[in-house]
C-alpha cells in the first residue's frame, strides 16, 4: 500500500479532507477534556469523608410556632423529639446540632490563637453547637483528649477536627489545653467533611451548647442500623408529628444523598460532557461511514479495474481502511494539540487539572476504533464490486 | 407562485430519491443546533439584561465599614449592616433606593388556626423596591413610607393559594404569630436573572411569595436566611430590634437608582465624604473600599457566574462547529452525487440563477426539518441539564423572539452547510459534469 498514493487520493478531495480533519481534531479535543473532567469529578466525590454516609440520617426541621423557636421551649422540644426517635427500631444514636456535615451554609466563624492572631487566623470555620450524643451519632473517632461531656454544657470548652488543630498548632496533640479565640481545646477528633466551600472542608469546631433560637431551624442526626435505614426513614415523620404537630420537617436525607448534592455541579458537567463526547463520536462515525460509502461508489470503476488486474478483496478492504486510518491519523495528531489548547481555555473558566499525555492518546485510540468500525461496512461493500460490472462502461 | 411550488416539489423529490444521505445530514445538523439551542437558552436567561430600559441606572453601593480593624482587608463585605444602609440612604441623591434581604416564614389565614401553616419565601424590603425593579401591582399599592407597619404585599400566586382569588387588599394574613393587613397584590412578575440577589447566588431562584417592610422585620427579629455575618460579640438571638440595628450584623443588599452621570458622580463623592467623616469619628478602622457596581456587572463583581454552564457553553459551541463541518461534508457528497442532474439542467438551458433557486428551496426545506428536529433535541438536552444541574430549572422557557432567533440560526446554518457544495455543483465545468 503506497502512502504517496493515499496522500494523492486525499489531495484530490482537498475540501472534504479538510472538513474531515477539522472535525476529527475537535472531536479528540472534546473527548480528551470530557474524560479529564469526569476523572476530576470522580476523584472529588471519592475523597474520604470520615462519615458513615449510608447509615447516618439528617433531619432538617423548624418549629412553625414562634413560641417554640426560643430556648427553653426549643431545648425541651428537641429533647422530646430525640427521645421519640430513639424509640424507633434500628435507631442506634440520635443527637441535635445546628448544622449538618456536607451541607452548604450554616454558622461559620473565624478562629485564631490569641497570642498569634495575625498568623494563625482561619476564616469561615463551621461552629457546631451540639450535645455529647453527637459523637456517637456521627460515629466520630477521638484522637486526643476527650469528647464533650455534660460538664461542658454551655461552657467555652471546644473540640477541634484534626486538620484545624494542625493548622492552628502545627501538630494536633499540641492543641490540648490551649486557648483559642472560641474557647479552650479539650479534644481533637478525626477529620470529617463539613462544608466544602469553607476555608477547608475538614475544618470543624464543636461546643456542648443549647440552641438559644432556631431562626434557621435545627438538625437531628440519627445513626441507624444499616439494614433498618429505609424503615426508620419512613417512621421519622410520624414520630416527630406525634411529639409536636407545629413543626416543618424540611428534609430527611441520608448523608449519602447530601454527599451527592455537594458534588452535583461537577458530576452534572462531567455527565453532560460525556453525553456530548458520545454524540461527537457518533457524528464522527456517521461522517466516516458516509465518506467511505460515497467514495466507494465514486471509485467503483477504479476498484473494478484493480480487481480485474488481480487485486484481492482483502487488498481492496485494506486500501479503503488505510485511507480512513490515514485521515484519522492526521486528524488525531492535530487533535492532540487541540486537546491541550481546549484544556487551557476550559481552565480559564473552571477549575481543571493539567491534561496527562496518556489521555489524548487513549482518546485517539478510541476515535480510531470508532472510525474503523464505521468504515468497515462501506469498505466491505467496495470489495464486492464485480470487475465485469465496474469495467463495463469503459 | 407555480415556480415556487415547482422548486419545493423538486427539493422534496430529491430527498425521496436519496433519503439516507439527506437524513444523516439533517440529523447531524439538528444534533449540533439542538445542543447549541439548549445551552444558548440557559445562557440567555442567566446573562440577559432583565431591565434593558433602566439597568444602566441601577447600582449596588458598598463601603468597607466593618468595625474590626484589619489593614489588609480592602474588600468590603458582600452584604451590609442596618447602620450601613442608614448611612448610604441619607444622601438624597438617588431617584429611588431600597434595602432588602431574603427570609422565610410560615403563613396561614387567621381563621385556620387548626391547619398547619404554609412555608413562604419572604423578601424584606422598602417601598422603592417595587419602583427600582419595575414590579407591577395587580391590586393595591406599595407602602406609604418606609416606617414599620403590619402590612404586607402578596405575590399573585400566593393570593390565589391562600384566598383563591387575587383581589385581597384589606384582608388579614397571619405570618408567624403576627397578623398583617394586605395592602397590595403583585401581578405576575419574574425577574430573570434575579440580579438584585446575586450576592447570595440566587440569580435563578423564584421571586418571593410575600414582601414585608424592612423596619417591621427588624422589630420582630426576622433575619436573612441566606448570608448573615456578625463582626462583634453582641448576642443577635436576643433583642434583635436593638442589636440588629446597632450592631455589626450584616445581612442586607442595598440598591440605588442613579438616573444621570451627574447623579452617579455625586453619589460616589457622597460615599467618599461619608467614609471620610466616619474615619474621623473613629467608626471606619479599615481601609477605604468603596464600590458602586452597576447591576449588569454585579454577577462578575460577586464572582457568581455559573462556571459549569460557561464551560458547557464553550464546548457546545465547538460541538456545533463540528456538526456544521460534518453536515457540510455530507452535503458536499450529496451535491456531488447530483452533479449530473445539475449539468443536465444547465445543458437544457437552465440559468445559474434558476439552479440557485433550486438550492435555496433545498436549504429552506432543510432548515425547516432541522429546526423541528433541533428543538426536540434541545428539549431533551434541557431536561437532562435540569436533572443534572437543578439550579437551572427556571431557565428553560422560550419566548417568541428566541424561537425566531433559533429559526434564523437554523436557516443560516442550513445555508452555510449548503453554500460551498451548491457552488461546486452549479458552477463546475458543464462538459465534465455531463461526461
Amino acid at each position: 500500500m503506497s502512502l504517496t498514493l493515499l496522500f494523492k487520493s486525499l489531495l484530490q478531495r482537498k475540501v472534504i479532507t479538510i472538513l474531515l480533519l477539522i472535525q476529527l481534531m475537535l472531536t479528540l479535543a472534546l473527548v480528551s477534556n470530557s474524560i479529564l473532567l469526569s476523572q476530576q469529578a470522580y476523584t472529588l466525590s471519592n475523597q474520604p469523608t470520615g462519615l458513615q454516609l449510608e447509615t447516618t440520617l439528617a433531619i432538617e426541621l423548624k418549629p412553625t410556632d414562634e413560641n417554640l423557636i426560643v430556648h427553653p421551649a426549643l431545648g425541651e422540644l428537641i429533647q422530646r423529639q430525640l427521645a421519640e426517635l430513639r424509640k424507633i427500631n434500628g435507631v442506634r444514636y440520635a443527637a441535635f446540632t445546628n448544622q449538618t456535615p456536607l451541607m452548604f451554609g450554616g454558622m461559620n466563624g473565624d478562629v485564631f490563637v490569641p497570642d498569634h492572631a495575625e498568623t494563625s487566623s482561619v476564616d469561615a470555620v463551621p461552629y457546631n453547637y451540639a450535645e455529647a450524643g453527637l459523637f456517637d451519632a456521627l460515629q466520630m473517632t477521638l484522637l486526643h483528649g476527650r469528647w464533650l461531656s455534660a460538664e461542658d454544657k454551655n461552657t467555652d470548652n471546644v473540640v477541634l477536627t484534626e486538620k484545624l488543630a494542625n493548622r492552628l498548632f502545627g501538630q494536633s496533640h499540641l492543641a490540648l489545653g490551649q486557648q483559642i479565640s472560641a474557647g479552650t481545646v479539650v479534644g481533637v477528633v478525626a477529620d470529617m467533611m463539613y462544608q466544602r466551600f469553607a476555608s477547608d472542608q475538614y475544618y470543624g469546631l464543636f461546643f456542648n451548647r443549647d440552641l438559644s433560637r432556631a431562626d434557621y431551624g435545627y438538625r437531628l442526626i440519627l445513626q441507624v442500623e444499616s439494614q433498618a435505614v429505609a424503615a426508620v426513614r419512613q417512621q421519622i415523620n410520624q414520630s416527630l408529628r406525634q411529639v409536636e404537630p407545629e413543626i416543618d420537617i424540611q428534609h430527611i436525607v441520608s448523608l449519602r444523598q447530601l454527599h451527592r448534592d455537594v458534588f452535583e455541579q461537577e458530576r452534572g458537567l462531567a455527565i453532560l460532557l460525556s453525553v456530548l463526547s458520545a454524540l461527537m463520536l457518533l457524528v464522527a462515525m456517521i461522517s466516516a461511514y458516509s465518506h467511505a460509502l460515497f467514495h466507494g461508489v465514486q471509485q467503483q470503476n477504479e476498484i473494478g479495474i484493480k480487481r480485474a488486474l488481480g487485486a484481492s478483496k482483502r487488498r481492496i478492504l485494506l486500501e479503503v481502511l488505510s485511507e480512513s486510518w490515514l485521515t484519522t491519523g492526521i486528524g488525531v495528531t492535530l487533535g492532540l494539540l487541540a486537546s491541550f489548547l481546549l484544556q487551557q481555555q476550559l481552565a480559564t473558566v473552571i477549575s481543571l487539572p493539567a491534561l496527562p499525555l496518556w489521555l489524548p492518546f487513549a482518546g485517539a485510540l478510541m476515535l480510531l476504533f470508532c472510525v474503523t468500525a464505521a468504515t468497515w461496512y462501506p469498505a466491505a461493500i467496495a470489495t464486492r464490486v464485480s470487475p465485469a460490472t465496474a469495467t463495463k462502461a469503459l | 407562485m407555480d415556480n415556487l411550488l415547482h422548486v419545493f416539489a423538486l427539493a422534496i423529490r430529491n430527498i425521496k430519491r436519496a433519503p439516507l444521505p439527506y437524513l444523516l445530514t439533517v440529523l447531524i445538523l439538528s444534533l449540533g443546533l439542538g445542543m447549541f439551542f439548549s445551552n444558548a437558552t440557559l445562557y440567555y436567561w442567566l446573562n440577559h439584561d432583565p431591565l434593558p430600559h433602566k439597568s444602566q441606572t441601577l447600582f449596588y453601593p458598598q463601603i468597607n465599614a466593618t468595625l474590626q480593624p484589619c489593614d489588609s482587608c480592602t474588600e468590603p463585605l458582600r452584604v451590609l449592616s442596618y447602620q450601613d444602609v442608614q448611612k448610604l440612604s441619607s444622601s438624597g441623591i438617588p431617584s429611588a433606593q431600597a434595602a432588602m434581604f431574603q427570609s422565610a416564614g410560615y403563613a396561614r389565614l387567621p381563621e385556620n388556626t387548626r391547619q398547619s401553616p404554609t412555608p413562604v419565601a419572604l423578601r424584606i424590603t422598602q417601598r422603592d423596591f417595587f419602583t427600582l425593579f419595575d414590579v407591577p401591582f395587580l391590586h393595591g399599592e406599595r407602602w406609604a413610607d418606609n416606617s414599620a407597619r403590619r402590612e404586607l404585599i402578596l405575590s399573585k400566586a400566593s393570593a390565589e393559594r391562600f384566598f383563591g382569588r387575587t383581589n385581597v387588599v384589606g384582608e388579614a394574613l397571619q405570618l408567624g404569630n403576627e397578623l398583617y393587613t394586605i395592602t397590595g397584590v403583585l401581578d405576575d412578575w419574574t425577574m430573570l436573572p434575579r440580579l438584585y440577589d446575586v450576592a447570595n447566588g440566587l440569580n435563578s431562584a423564584q421571586s418571593a411569595d410575600i414582601y414585608l417592610p424592612w423596619e417591621t422585620a427588624y422589630d420582630l427579629g426576622i433575619k436573612s436566611n441566606t448570608t448573615t455575618m456578625s463582626r462583634d460579640s453582641r448576642n443577635y438571638s436576643d433583642n434583635f430590634a436593638v442589636n440588629g440595628r446597632e450592631g455589626d450584623f450584616f445581612q442586607a443588599q442595598f440598591w440605588v437608582q442613579l438616573d444621570t452621570a451627574d447623579q452617579v458622580s455625586a453619589y460616589r463623592q457622597f460615599m467618599q465624604q461619608l467614609v471620610q467623616s466616619e474615619k474621623e469619628a473613629g467608626r471606619h478602622p479599615r481601609p477605604e473600599g468603596n464600590r458602586l457596581t452597576n447591576i449588569l456587572d454585579i454577577t462578575e463583581h460577586f464572582n457568581a457566574r455559573n462556571r459549569q454552564l460557561d464551560a458547557f457553553a464553550l464546548v457546545s459551541l465547538l460541538f456545533l462547529l463540528v456538526c456544521l463541518f460534518n453536515a457540510s461534508h455530507l452535503s458536499l457528497n450529496r451535491y456531488l452525487a447530483s452533479q449530473y442532474e445539475f449539468g443536465l439542467r444547465r445543458a437544457l438551458g437552465a440559468s445559474r440563477g434558476q439552479l440557485q433557486q433550486l438550492i435555496l428551496a433545498d436549504v429552506a426545506v432543510n432548515a425547516a426539518v432541522a429546526l423541528l428536529l433541533s428543538l426536540t433535541v434541545a428539549m431533551v438536552a434541557m431536561a437532562l441539564i435540569n436533572h443534572l444541574l437543578p439550579a437551572t430549572r427556571n431557565l428553560t422557557s422560550w419566548s417568541p423572539a428566541m424561537l425566531f432567533a433559533m429559526a434564523a440560526t437554523a436557516l443560516a446554518a442550513s445555508y452555510i452547510v449548503s453554500l460551498y457544495p451548491a457552488i461546486r455543483a452549479s458552477f463546475g465545468s458543464l462538459n465534465r459534469q455531463l461526461k
